[in-house]
């Protein structure tokens, strides 16, 4: 039998994923506590709810649950119970491409990439939150790419919501 | 290189056309099937629709071997138990709905049940939960709008949990649509109207969206051209059986290409409306179809203006500087509504429907940005736009 050649993949690209994951749940965390519009986001999510983004089929992920009236905790890499909305990338390679900002969220759902499980609803909620989270915390260079319409945002309002959320990910992390 | 990608799936066999329905015993034959149950509601059996498939099956050598006819509105759990259970007793081995899309889900349902062996269908609700192939299963349409059969959804209620559970697989897609224009020949006036109008929505929002691509493309466009050539034929002359099979097979063309390219902000505000006032889907793409292009226009003109060829025809289109195409794509649907006003009643602003008050709009927006059809929108929608073109719709 002949054996599947090896070809060389890019090195950096798992790491790289994984260490988005990270910052992504810490950064949605950290802005669910400052933000008020992630806040009104989050508000109408049934208590407990928990949210997985996940590489298919066992790959880097991230988990995050609803606690109190309006904020996400960050649960890290593995969900303790069956999440009740999944948001899936089929490969790798695809989470790579939304997490370089080579390819919106929202193209990255138009061209399949991104399978959804669980309550749409609560999911495009969360899109939102992840949206407005991107739209402060990113460079809006790199945000435009990022997002489907880069929102209307004041030099003040954008500066002082992503340093907010930067220092309440410093804090979160500190206070462990 | 582009960085564009899509995909495209329909393993739907299409029968179509003059006595497409005597083609049934055969193709069952074909899935070494015999044993075929019709579900259906009491409005189809009402208007003796089931009569021409039992005509077709009665010369063939196979039996029908029981009809189930007790379909609500809204398919609910407890029919799809039922109806499993009298296809476990009767020992059926498919099949066959007969209806729009009530009947359609409920019988996905049902084929999940009876094929996974199953009893409680929330354990296969979610997306790839189902890994085999189920019983073979047929649909014929009786209206020409919904495209479900050839679509993988399937959207039951559970009324004692208060939710609707979603189903989504490549199985739950039919083996074989039955397109014969005997099913659709007394459908009355408005309500060949609103389905045509949904097909139109279909295909219009599978053309100008995010996820569009070259072979939905043209089944989008083919769709549109025959809805815009034959819509007008069948209410000047409804017992035109060549103008209603053109309307099926429209409809089937759109759901091809709508299940493949998705749905944006029409369909987000009009289920949000049609949950909210329980108008009927039809009327609710008919309303908001010309405002949601208007929203799109800006950012999406010219891919709308292609469209006029279709809609209008390539007189209009070649008289249209390329630039106003868009715009007066936009016009021919508003003219298409003043008509179809004109000729069945059908409400073309929320104001005109009679259920729903102005302060309900901003609910409805907030309905609409929850729905997952419109991360598919062209263009961004927050809540301030999608309430915005609810008041442009009022």
């Amino acid at each position: 039998m002949m054996q599947a050649k090896r070809v060389r993949v890019n090195p950096f690209k798992r790491p790289y994923v994984v260490l988005m994951m990270e910052v992504i749940g810490r950064s949605l965390e950290a802005a669910s506590q400052v933000d008020e519009r992630i806040q009104n986001e989050v508000r109408p999510l049934p208590d407990g709810l928990m949210f997985e983004m996940k590489v298919m089929p066992d790959g880097p992920a991230l988990v995050l649950q609803k606690t109190g009236a309006t904020g996400l905790k960050y649960l890290g890499r593995r969900p303790p119970r069956k999440p009740d909305v999944v948001m899936k990338f089929k490969h790798v390679t695809h989470a790579f491409l939304v997490f370089s900002f080579q390819e919106a969220t929202a193209r990255a759902f138009a061209n399949d990439r991104i399978l959804l499980d669980g309550e749409i609803a609560y999911a495009m909620k969360l899109v939102r939150c992840l949206n407005r989270m991107e739209s402060l915390i990113l460079p809006k260079i790199i945000a435009e790419r990022a997002l489907k319409r880069y929102p209307n945002l004041s030099l003040p309002e954008k500066m002082l919501g992503g340093a907010r959320i930067y220092t309440q990910v410093a804090k979160n992390l500190i206070r462990g | 290189m582009s960085k564009s990608y899509y995909e495209f799936f329909c393993p739907v066999k299409v029968v179509a056309g003059s006595a497409a329905l005597e083609h049934i015993p055969y193709e069952l034959n074909t899935l070494s099937a015999s044993r075929p149950l019709i579900v259906t509601d009491k409005g189809v059996r009402g208007a003796g629709l089931i009569d021409h498939v039992l005509a077709a099956f009665a010369e063939s050598g196979m039996d029908v071997i029981d009809i189930y006819d007790d379909v609500p509105p809204d398919s609910s759990l407890k029919v799809v138990k039922d109806i499993a259970r009298v296809y476990r007793e009767k020992q059926c081995d498919s099949i066959i709905a007969v209806g729009g899309g009530s009947v359609i889900d409920t019988s996905k349902g049902v084929n999940i049940l009876v094929s996974e062996n199953g009893n409680d269908l929330s354990e296969f609700s979610g997306v790839g939960v189902l890994k085999k192939p189920l019983k073979p299963f047929f649909v014929i349409p009786t209206t020409a709008g919904t495209g479900s059969e050839v679509t993988m959804v399937a959207v039951i209620s559970d009324p004692d949990k208060g939710v609707k559970m979603p189903f989504t697989s490549y199985f739950l897609l039919p083996n074989v649509a039955i397109l014969d224009a005997r099913m659709t020949l007394t459908l009355p006036p408005h309500i060949t109207a609103m389905t045509a109008m949904d097909a139109m929505t279909h295909a219009i929002e599978a053309y100008t969206g995010m996820a569009k691509n070259p072979i939905s493309d043209a089944y989008a466009t083919s769709a549109i051209r025959k809805i815009a050539e034959n819509l007008p034929r069948v209410l000047n002359k409804p017992d035109d059986a060549d103008a209603r099979l053109e309307l099926a097979q429209a409809s089937t063309m759109a759901g091809i290409a709508f299940s493949n390219s998705m749905v944006g902000l029409v369909h987000s505000l009009g289920h949000s409306l049609g949950a909210l006032c329980h108008l009927p889907h039809g009327l609710c793409m008919n309303l908001f179809l010309p405002y949601v292009l208007e929203y799109n226009l800006p950012e999406r003109g010219d891919v709308i203006g292609e469209l006029l060829l279709y809609l209008a025809g390539a007189d209009v289109y070649a008289h249209t500087p390329a630039h106003e195409r868009g715009k007066k794509a936009v016009q021919v649907i508003r003219d298409m509504r003043d008509e179809l006003n004109h000729r069945c009643k059908l409400p073309r602003t929320l104001s005109e429907t009679g259920k729903i008050t102005r302060d309900q709009l901003p609910k409805l927006a907030q309905m609409a940005l929850d729905d997952g059809s419109i991360i598919f929108n062209p263009v961004e929608v927050d809540l301030d736009d999608a309430l915005a073109v609810l008041n442009r719709a009022w």
